[in-house]
């Protein structure tokens, strides 16, 4: 650092201790109403989001509360990915973070059963307040409110590179015959059609669990994320058939099977949206679009944009939205927890992240426009209108099976994408995973 | 260093023309030599190159490419690395880990080095055996028990739990080193000094310790990179208290784009291993031999 | 990198004996207390938890102590193929690595015997020991990516196969109809058989349009002409895909390609360039039945990269790594070996006329079989623990393809798997592998004291 900058940083420092103090000071005499000095604390956060996905904006969500609480104190840790195991081996080992985001209903369920978690029947009037029932619902386990949906993605999203599609002279397909002839289209200009992130086993499964809620609906996707339907039913086979038309189409994945192997969630993005692009779609859910604008130099509109998941049956299924979402829980409680968590519930703090895109809501009282763009708005906005809405079906089953790495789920799509062909020995080896998942949760 | 050793001492008889012409002759392997070792720099430089590119320049093009577009160049991904709080909290977990367990298997190990090579009890030997018996031990025997110890003692998921096992699974090898210096040591230093009535603690701190030095710092090298690189035992014993390693494995799974984070974390990690191995490079290379070679 | 591992087999030196003096008791009090904290924590951390561990492996999944299930732990890890493939894995790993790293510091130390700089090349290559194994995953996975545009080692592959078979102009290009049939070979012939007067149209597609080259014009079938074989090579593609086979607006003609005109005998009379409309012209074509074709250069594909982190070069990719890593430790033991040597050996067989190639073998290996053995046996230890790069080296969708026994163990009791027995079981397994290693250094150290 040189001379002049380490004059410049005194400065500031100077500058904001003097604000600050005065601050205090104004604070002080003129009895701020807005802020609340008594809660005081510290709540340990761990989360999913990592600094390139989420963690900044979940900092200004914290930062409006500190608003109104200035002596709470959360830190936030990004756990990432293996958050559910971590989680589990820490709740095992008996020292869990005060507060955790989770993205696996099953988890919470798991932990409500062996009674970790701590219920938020305080927060029930202001969610009351800002959500309908339903979402209310999904909070609660054994008649108890323990978790609040605080951002909820849509899934049944496709993102596409726009001038890939122009120069192959497609429109965004609206059903799923539309979508294979635009590909084989998309193909022909030069261009392959799909970019599959299947180093990440979650998004094939994403795209399976769309093909199936597309094709069977929304009770049977329900029945079959509850393990009520086996793997080795008739209909899973129809569904993984169906998905081996966009996967097993080799020459139309950017790099090839190979590729898609390789190809993590975040390739996947950057792929489709190079120039020249290395693809033409990503099948993925809204958060798409941060990194898309975070490493890459596509514009909305002119660069990307998205479509509806396609119709397979149509009729009331061509509307169902999956959503993943993130349900907050608390493993202790405490004033300051309270206060936070009453804080997430209302229209302001989801706002705070709504505005800067990549965040869905089930909350009623965030309005449209907040969302900063056409696209944004239309990723999200259907997920507090649509009729039939369903929680993303691995993130329901035991973590086991359904969220870790390599194995169950996750780690037996990857394997159908190296071989598409084998539809009845993927089912076997699903039905087999997660018979054994499910026993051993019970 | 041992190279040292190995260096030419040049014969005074040799003729110029002599030593000109060996010098031809072994052109063939010092260029052989000058690319092995430029090759087996590429990936560390690749990793550099890659951790001061944008995420954006990475998606398209190489690291190398660097050296035609130097411009693309920049210390935006360790700036904002610098203030990432969770960044800076693992790399102090990490420092905390290393030194502490630095300084107990250090000090655990001398004085039971010491005592297995000037004290006298019963069962020394056998005693010592057993310590060499744990020389090999896989770390994996301990990982689901000390899981369960530590549930029930309060030491998961603290730094002081991570650094006690790392002490016990250094301490065997520590034992064995110094144990095997001090024996070594003069006897009748010692025998002279207990004559004159120091007391064994005056002997160990004044008269062990000193002399030992070599030993100690061959060790705590070993010992402090030994746990600065870790990962299984951070991994299996902190949940919230993580070190960087299991920091940067935690932001993987975004491989990809957020190699703008973890480029230049893991090349943070690194720095501080590769300092303290140029500062300390004899030390290690002793280190190395004394616990391989006679 | 392992405290524990670094030493495979210890050097010993007696310890004097006890003298007899007086005050014995005092004495024992003081060794006791010097002794006390280390063995405490050996105790605790190390004996007692491998006594619990071989119990637990004849326990269930979960609760302590809970269900004996005998040696169904056992059972399982030899007949689980994720298990199986760890332990075929890792026999893989002690077959191939030590043997590698031995050889690879064995030459490094000989070469820089004599060598004036070789403290520079020396660090050099001693220097990846002081990464972290995870840090050493994270660089490797940059260096393997599969896209050689993206990936040094591929880049460096599309280097050396470039030189010896460039790209084609189309590589991605095929034809846009049926009429049009790829051979064995890589080229594009046309089945319709042309005559003189023939209008010949091979439409392409697949092209991408910054691959289309600048020059190219709006296409244009020819008309026929007496005598000549006529025809256009152009991207049957606009947007929304258009009439395949037809040349239309807004299609462009491909310059640069060359056609080639074979007679019936399938051998070549005649080539053409096409144009910037991609028309081409084979004049003053003798009668007779002909074919035309777009030789294969044209398609040739670029390197592509092979798949380095991909099911089938995984394990070998991560013994690169690995041997990266530890060829600097076995260089610079051995070069201690090799500076301890007796010069005059040495110099008495070169002195009999034994060339540079006969004393290494003859002399050199034989003098240095002890610290040979050491670096072999290190490593032997070291490969049967390999954890940190397998977890960060492997993608995670191939972590199955490249499972170890330390990985496998890890996973099966504490991600997802949560299942202590078999974890213990996969424990003791590792642990019974190592106890050979373990004999040797006691008996060593019997026999030296």
């Amino acid at each position: 650092m040189t001379r002049t900058r380490i004059g410049v940083v005194c400065i500031t420092v100077a500058v904001a201790l003097l604000a600050a103090g005065l601050a205090g000071a104004g604070t002080r005499s003129h009895h701020h109403t807005g802020q609340n000095l008594a809660v005081k604390g510290t709540i340990t956060f761990d989360g999913i989001w990592t600094a390139s996905s989420g963690q900044k904006q979940f900092a200004d969500v914290i930062k409006l509360f500190n608003k109104t609480y200035p002596n709470v104190k959360v830190n936030y840790k990004p756990v990432g990915d293996s958050l559910p195991t971590v989680l589990a081996t820490a709740v095992a080992g008996g020292n869990p973070p005060d507060m955790a985001d989770i993205a696996q209903p099953g988890t919470v369920a798991q932990f409500a059963k062996q009674g970790k978690l701590k219920p938020i029947t305080y927060a029930k009037g202001t969610i009351a307040k800002n959500y309908v029932s339903s979402w209310q619902q999904l909070g609660t386990y054994s008649g108890k409110l323990y978790a609040l949906v605080f951002k909820a993605a849509n899934k049944s999203v496709v993102w596409y590179n726009v001038p890939a599609f122009k120069s192959a002279g497609v429109t965004p397909p609206k059903t799923f015959s539309q979508l294979l002839a635009d590909a084989k289209v998309i193909k022909s200009s030069g261009t392959p059609a799909y970019s599959i992130g299947g180093a990440d086993g979650w998004t094939l499964t994403d795209m399976f669990e769309n093909i199936y809620l597309r094709t069977f609906g929304a009770a049977k996707y329900n029945a079959l994320s509850a393990h009520k339907i086996k793997w080795t039913d008739p209909s899973v086979k129809t569904a993984l058939t169906t998905m081996g038309k966009i996967i097993g189409d080799t020459g139309n994945l950017a790099g090839g099977t190979s590729g898609a192997l390789q190809y993590g969630f975040n390739d996947s993005v950057t792929n489709a949206f190079a120039t020249p692009p290395k693809a033409a779609m990503v099948f993925e859910a809204d958060f798409v679009g941060g990194v898309v604008s975070s490493s890459t130099k596509a514009k909305p509109n002119t660069g990307f944009n998205t479509f509806t998941w396609p119709s397979i049956t149509p009729g009331a299924n061509a509307s169902a939205v999956e959503i993943g979402g993130d349900l907050f829980v608390t493993f202790r409680d405490t004033p300051a927890i309270r206060a936070f968590v009453n804080f997430l519930a209302t229209a302001p703090a989801a706002e705070a992240w709504a505005k800067q895109g990549g965040f869905g809501t089930g909350n009623k009282n965030v309005p449209a426009s907040v969302y900063p763009d056409a696209i944004t708005k239309a990723t999200e906005a259907p997920i507090s209108t649509a009729k039939s809405v369903v929680f993303d079906m691995s993130d329901q089953q035991p973590p086991s099976f359904g969220a870790t790495a390599a194995q169950g789920e996750w780690g037996l799509f990857q394997d159908f994408l190296k071989n598409p062909k084998d539809v009845a020995g993927i089912q076997r080896k699903l039905e087999a995973a997660a018979a054994a998942a499910y026993k051993k949760g019970k | 260093m041992t190279a040292a050793s190995a260096v030419e001492i040049p014969n005074p008889r040799d003729s110029v023309a002599a030593k000109t012409l060996r010098f031809v002759a072994r052109t063939p392997l010092h260029i052989f030599l000058i690319i092995v070792a430029c090759l087996w720099m590429v990936p560390t430089i690749g990793l550099f190159i890659t951790s001061i590119l944008p995420a954006s320049a990475l998606a398209s093009k190489g690291w190398w490419q660097v050296f035609s577009h130097p411009s693309t160049a920049t210390w935006s991904n360790y700036s904002a690395l610098f203030h990432n709080h969770g960044m800076l909290t693992a790399l102090k977990t990490t420092a905390y880990i290393a030194v502490g367990n630095t300084l107990l298997v250090v000090i655990l190990g001398a004085m039971a080095g010491y005592a297995f090579a000037w004290l006298e009890f019963p069962g020394r030997d056998w005693a010592f055996i057993g310590v060499i018996a744990l020389l090999v031990v896989p770390l994996q025997m301990a990982l689901i028990p000390m899981f369960k110890l530590y549930d029930t003692f309060g030491l998961f998921d603290t730094v002081l739990g991570i650094i006690l096992f790392h002490v016990a699974f250094g301490l065997p090898f520590a034992i064995f080193l110094l144990r095997n210096f001090f024996v070594g040591l003069p006897k009748d230093i010692l025998e002279s000094a207990r004559i004159d009535g120091a007391s064994e603690i005056v002997i160990f701190l004044r008269l062990i310790l000193p002399l030992g030095l070599p030993a100690i710092a061959s060790l705590a090298i070993f010992q402090f990179l030994w746990t600065w690189n870790d990962l299984l035992v951070a991994l299996t014993f902190g949940q919230n208290t993580t070190p960087i390693t299991v920091w940067i494995a935690s932001q993987l799974r975004e491989f990809g784009t957020s190699i703008d984070i973890i480029a230049p974390a893991s090349f943070i990690s690194l720095v501080v291993p590769l300092c303290v191995f140029f500062a300390f490079q004899r030390y290690f290379v002793q280190g190395l031999l004394a616990g391989s070679v006679k | 990198m392992s405290a524990g591992g670094i030493t495979a087999e210890p050097p010993v030196v007696a310890a004097p004996p006890p003298s007899a003096e007086p005050g014995r008791l005092g004495r024992y009090l003081v060794g006791a207390v010097f002794l006390a904290p280390a063995l405490f924590m050996l105790v605790v951390w190390m004996v007692y938890p491998a006594i619990y561990t071989i119990v637990r492996s004849f326990f269930g999944q979960t609760g302590f102590l809970g269900t004996w299930v005998g040696i169904d732990n056992y059972k399982t890890l030899f007949t689980t193929s994720t298990l199986l493939t760890a332990i075929k894995n890792n026999a893989l790993w002690v077959a191939v690595v030590p043997a590698f790293v031995t050889a690879v510091g064995l030459i490094f130390a000989v070469l820089t015997e004599r060598v004036r700089w070789a403290v520079v090349f020396k660090t050099f290559v001693f220097l990846p020991m002081a990464i972290s194994a995870f840090a050493t995953g994270v660089t490797w996975r940059i260096m393997y990516q599969q896209d050689p545009g993206l990936g040094a080692v591929n880049a460096l592959g599309k280097t050396v196969s470039g030189v010896f078979s460039p790209a084609g102009v189309l590589s991605s290009a095929s034809p846009s109809t049926p009429g049009l049939q790829a051979t064995s070979s890589g080229a594009l012939v046309l089945k319709t058989p042309a005559h003189p007067g023939s209008v010949v149209l091979l439409g392409l597609t697949g092209i991408a349009p910054d691959q289309v080259p600048k020059s190219a014009a709006q296409a244009v079938a020819p008309a026929a002409k007496q005598g000549d074989i006529v025809g256009t090579v152009w991207r049957d593609f606009k947007p929304g895909g258009g009439k395949a086979g037809v040349v239309e607006k807004q299609e462009l003609g491909l310059p640069g390609v060359t056609v080639d005109l074979r007679d019936a005998s399938g051998k070549t009379v005649q080539s053409a360039k096409t144009q910037t409309d991609g028309t081409f012209d084979f004049a003053k074509v003798p009668a007779g039945t002909y074919t035309t074709a777009i030789g294969a250069q044209t398609f040739a594909k670029p390197f592509g990269g092979y798949a380095w982190l991909g099911p089938k070069l995984i394990v070998p990719s991560l013994f690169i790594a690995y041997i990266w890593i530890w060829a600097g430790f076995a260089m610079v033991v051995i070069g201690a070996g090799l500076a301890a040597m007796p010069r005059d050996v040495l110099e008495a067989a070169r002195t009999d006329g034994a060339t540079e190639l006969q004393v290494f073998r003859r002399v050199t290996v034989p003098l240095l079989a002890p610290v040979l053995s050491v670096v072999f046996i290190t490593m032997i230890i070291n490969v049967l623990k390999v954890f940190d790069i397998v977890y960060a080296l492997a993608p995670q969708s191939e972590y199955g393809k490249a499972n170890v026994i330390a990985l496998a163990m890890y996973f099966t009791a504490f991600q997802g798997g949560g299942n202590f027995g078999v974890g213990s079981a996969i424990a003791v397994f590792l642990f019974l592998l190592v106890i050979p290693v373990l004999a040797l250094n006691i008996r060593r150290f019997k026999r030296d004291a």
